[in-house]
């Protein structure tokens, strides 16, 4: 009779089974992201004017084209938080800042802005990755 | 965690969090008027003040957080958000606050690791 077959014993598990962080290439590019950001404003908001009913609308629009562009990007097991502003153009003071708490190696952000004489624009992407 | 932590101490608290943005805005920008030298600094205090209070709520969260002021000049102001993660565990609160001369607009992203 035949001795079962013995499976072999498992080696020991290598790091590159199970990695901590996304590989090169699947790492999220905020100089990609940025075009893609720039591109969607570009698209949309050229020639556009102020009206407070629209801009509303706009800026949804704006955030989930952005979020649908870069799910379509090869950057898997990314979260993503797409943020939009859309001021009018008065002349008035403005200023943005933002501060995140997150993994460095892996999570980044890119943000682009969009003006013209009746309005100005600025969107950004951020992506936190899932471990 | 030994003090019998439950499921709604680990979640993203959208209460907790609005509070915490607002005392962070109150403790800045309180009876101040807009003014372009001093703006960075208090979008960076109050950020800094939001954050420290986020991450002292020790929940395993990445936050981002965002904060625009603008001047009060009877122009329109727009914001929306787009995200795409996990419904049940992450969230997002934005607060609005305002005196007579600036509007100071900050939101939360919090995402679970």
């Amino acid at each position: 009779m035949a001795s079962p077959a013995v499976a072999p014993a498992p080696g020991p598990v290598l790091a590159s089974e199970h990695p901590l962080g996304p590989a090169f290439a699947n790492k999220f590019k905020p100089a990609r992201a940025r075009q893609i950001i720039a591109e969607v404003l570009r698209s949309k908001l050229t020639g556009a004017a102020y009206n407070a009913d629209n801009t509303s609308t706009w800026t949804r629009e704006i955030a989930d084209e952005i979020k649908q562009k870069l799910k379509s990007e090869d950057w898997p097991r990314y979260k993503f938080a797409v943020q939009v502003f859309i001021g009018e153009q008065r002349g008035e003071g403005c200023r943005m800042a933002c501060r995140c708490f997150w993994d460095s190696e892996t999570d980044s952000y890119a943000f682009e802005s969009f003006k013209n004489e009746s309005i100005f624009c600025t969107a950004a992407a951020f992506a936190s990755y899932i471990y | 965690m030994e003090q019998g932590a439950n499921v709604d101490e680990v979640g993203f608290a959208p209460d907790d969090v609005s509070n915490i943005i607002k005392e962070s805005i109150d403790s800045v920008l309180q009876n101040q008027q807009y003014s372009e030298q001093k703006v960075s600094q208090w979008t960076s205090a109050c950020l800094e003040g939001c954050m420290k209070r986020l991450t002292s709520l020790n929940k395993p969260y990445k936050y981002v957080v965002t904060c625009i002021i603008m001047q009060k000049t009877g122009a329109g102001l727009h914001t929306a958000a787009s995200c795409y993660w996990d419904n049940t565990t992450d969230g997002s609160r934005t607060v609005r606050w305002e005196n007579k001369t600036m509007y100071c607009i900050t939101t939360v992203f919090g995402l679970a690791l």
